[in-house]
């Protein structure tokens, strides 16, 4: 004689169902405690952790290695602006020597040019011609140039510079785009 | 994992954690330790280096826009002591060879072993381009050579380093040395211009340390060059006058001489040529050339003398202004004229009789302008000398100007007489320089005009002009007129005519000046002089002539008055001023 214990259940029914969920308990624990899986969780939590070191020190090397090759090609730079400002000075300077007055009147004189006898000079007037005026050196210069550095950030900054500026600074882009 | 292996574990990881807590432990001590200082000195030793950044020495130009100084590249010739590779006895040889420096020198510096205290000796120094160019060649023809060669000894100039800067550098040579001055090798400026705006000049060096990791590479700092500085002079009239100048010299045996041309009516300096000159590439021969300790480097500037009856142009001023003479006030010249016990003469000790003030300027009478003096009062003459700047400063943009010498009432060493004497230029030192400022006052209606060497500034591209400026009002425009006139008809008289200039009317003044010895003054050698101006009716130029010592002459007249007529002959080309008549019509037909 079955007894209904619950409302369409019976104490059978019951047995069975404990029995079953005694297994599947008793499966899990099995499955869960087992050794070899606990193994592998030690060791992806340990290759988590490689990867990750491996990913800062890939950026960080990375970004260094960029920034240390820019560094380098800035220090060229550097130099060959100084080369070229010497070059300057020194064509400037040898340009004046090669039309140094006394080499100027020397050309002349291979030239046929001589020096002039006051009769035989004629005046002649020029309306609107002002005679010759001293030299202005600073009109066709360019303004002068702006005390700020004019290297950009991304050369100058550390990683963790930017990190910080990230992290305090949300609001900038994270990619710079020109128009 | 079984309990008996996790000891293992446990162990490793001790040693593990140990042997970290041990280096961080190490690192600490290491960081605290005394040694830590010589660490990080040795460190930094490497790290970097301290660069100087020396702005280029700013430029100086002539009015047109030519270069008179400027700057070139030159090297610093080194060795560096690390190189295994280097051959003493090569680079001593080429160094010998080439740089011409001592063989024993090059190679006991060569052959010096790198160590804390050096990894570098310099050798030389301001090496030019062209040396540079034959150590160059020297290195390659026996890198070639002995490009196969084993030998640890094969010649070589391994090592050799060359490290680049500028130098000064004058592209003209001697031309206005005496104004432009030199820039000595450790970049300070002597005499003249770069010595009065050395700091201008030179700008401001910034040192920097500069890293050797280019992962710490900063900008370098955009230094600005030193200002430049564009001059009132024409260099070709500069040049033309040293030229007239150097031939006066050969000529007249003169022991030095000076010509300043100045423009009247702004004060700019166009022309200011004095000798000795020295070329300014080579300023260390200076000593070869200023021999005498006595010798100034800028005789127009830097040198006064008694210039003589050039002064009795400010003498006559002076009274005409103070209305004490009028041009055709008479004196009656008796040869001879009493004053603070001192009896004045004549240059030739002769009695002119009745003469006016055109007279006693054009003759040049000592007696008549002592008496002139006496009339205008003591205390009247020195205050339009003072008033003429005499005995002052001009304030021209030069280094090492003097203020001559203006002996006034209350001075310990000023006797009555001394105002007869001064008023025909005996007892008052003046510098040539000081007679143009004088002067541009007759010129220039009155008023007396600085003068200025310097007509802009260039600095971090902007261009400052210097503005002209009046030094004063000693006289009246018209007594100006009325001196320009007198002096115009002295010019033009027979005994002037040595400074005459056909088709330009000319006012001018002669001056012998004698020369005080501690024995009183000298008689057989003077200094000549002549100032004067032009065209009188709008003036454009004073020249100021002044040869000292001259051996074919005494009298200013004979030797200093046809160098200002030569001058003016060739001025008025180079200026563009045409002769009266000419002028006349062209202001005429406008």
């Amino acid at each position: 004689m079955e007894f209904e214990i619950l409302p369409g259940r019976t104490l059978k029914n019951l047995t069975a169902e404990k029995l079953i969920m005694d297994n599947v308990q008793r499966i899990s624990q099995v499955y869960i405690e087992a050794p070899w899986r606990k193994q592998l969780q030690y060791v992806g939590l340990f290759l988590l952790g490689v990867v990750l070191i491996a990913m800062v020190a890939f950026f960080y090397i990375n970004v260094t290695a960029r920034a240390a090759a820019i560094g380098r090609s800035i220090q060229l730079m550097q130099s060959e602006i100084e080369v070229i400002r010497r070059d300057i000075v020194d064509l400037e300077t040898e340009m004046a020597e090669l039309t140094s007055y006394s080499m100027m009147v020397d050309r002349a004189g291979d030239l046929g040019f001589y020096q002039v006898d006051p009769d035989e000079v004629i005046y002649l007037q020029v309306p609107g011609y002002p005679g010759r005026q001293p030299v202005s050196l600073g009109s066709s210069k360019a303004p002068p140039l702006p005390s700020v550095s004019s290297l950009s950030p991304d050369y100058t900054q550390s990683l963790f510079e930017w990190l910080r500026e990230r992290v305090f600074n949300p609001a900038a882009p994270l990619l710079e785009i020109e128009p | 994992m079984t309990k008996e292996y996790s000891w293992r574990y446990i162990t490793l990881g001790l040693i593990f954690t140990a042997l970290a807590a041990f280096i961080v432990l190490q690192m600490i001590r290491i960081q605290l330790s005394p040694q830590a200082k010589y660490f990080r000195d040795r460190g930094n030793a490497v790290s970097g280096y301290w660069k100087t950044f020396s702005p280029a020495r700013g430029s100086i130009y002539d009015r047109n826009g030519h270069l008179m100084a400027g700057n070139k590249t030159v090297y610093e010739v080194g060795v560096d002591l690390t190189n295994p590779a280097r051959n003493p006895t090569t680079i001593a040889m080429a160094a010998n060879a080439v740089l011409g420096l001592d063989y024993d020198y090059v190679f006991g510096l060569v052959s010096q072993v790198s160590s804390d205290k050096g990894i570098y000796r310099m050798i030389a120094d301001f090496v030019t381009e062209e040396q540079k160019e034959r150590l160059d060649e020297l290195n390659d023809q026996m890198s070639i050579a002995y490009a196969n060669s084993d030998d640890p000894d094969r010649p070589s100039l391994e090592g050799l380093q060359f490290r680049p800067h500028l130098q000064r550098s004058y592209p003209e040579g001697r031309l206005a040395a005496n104004l432009i001055g030199f820039v000595n090798r450790e970049g300070r400026g002597f005499f003249g211009i770069e010595e009065q705006y050395n700091d201008l000049l030179a700008g401001e060096p910034q040192i920097m340390w500069v890293p050797s990791d280019p992962n710490r590479v900063e900008e370098f700092p955009n230094i600005p060059p030193g200002a430049s500085l564009v001059l009132t002079i024409d260099r070709t009239i500069q040049s033309e006058m040293e030229a007239i100048l150097d031939d006066a010299l050969n000529d007249t045996g003169a022991e030095s001489g000076t010509i300043a041309i100045m423009d009247p009516n702004t004060g700019e300096i166009i022309a200011m040529a004095t000798t000795p000159r020295i070329d300014l590439n080579e300023y260390w021969r200076y000593g070869e050339v200023f021999v005498d300790p006595q010798m100034t480097y800028n005789n127009a500037i830097s040198k006064s003398y008694e210039s003589g009856s050039v002064f009795k142009v400010l003498t006559m001023s002076a009274a005409v202004d103070n209305k004490s003479v009028a041009p055709d006030t008479m004196f009656l010249d008796t040869g001879a004229f009493e004053i603070g016990g001192t009896v004045i003469r004549n240059w030739n000790g002769g009695a002119w009789g009745y003469q006016d003030m055109v007279g006693c300027i054009k003759h040049s009478l000592n007696v008549c302008l002592a008496w002139v003096a006496a009339e205008l009062g003591t205390g009247q003459f020195y205050k339009y000398m003072q008033a003429f700047g005499i005995g002052s400063l001009t304030g021209i943009e030069l280094a090492g100007e003097v203020p001559g010498r203006l002996k006034q009432p209350g001075d310990n060493d000023w006797y009555e007489a001394e105002l007869g004497t001064n008023s025909f230029g005996q007892g008052v030192s003046v510098t040539p320089v000081q007679m143009l400022m004088a002067v541009s006052a007759l010129a220039n209606e009155g008023k007396m005009m600085t003068p200025r060497i310097v007509l802009s500034m260039k600095k971090d591209g902007r261009e400052y002009r210097t503005q002209s400026q009046v030094a004063g009002m000693p006289i009246s425009a018209e007594t100006a007129r009325v001196m320009s006139n007198m002096l115009a008809i002295t010019v033009e008289v027979e005994s002037y005519s040595n400074a005459v200039v056909e088709g330009y009317r000319i006012a001018g003044k002669t001056g012998t000046g004698e020369i005080p010895t501690p024995f009183g003054y000298t008689s057989n050698v003077t200094n000549a002089s002549f100032v004067g101006w032009g065209p009188v009716d709008d003036p454009q130029f004073i020249v100021y002539v002044w040869l000292e010592k001259p051996m074919t002459s005494i009298w200013g007249s004979e030797v200093a008055a046809p160098v200002f007529r030569e001058v003016v002959e060739h001025l008025v080309v180079l200026m563009n001023i045409p002769p009266d008549n000419i002028r006349m019509q062209l202001k005429n037909s406008n």
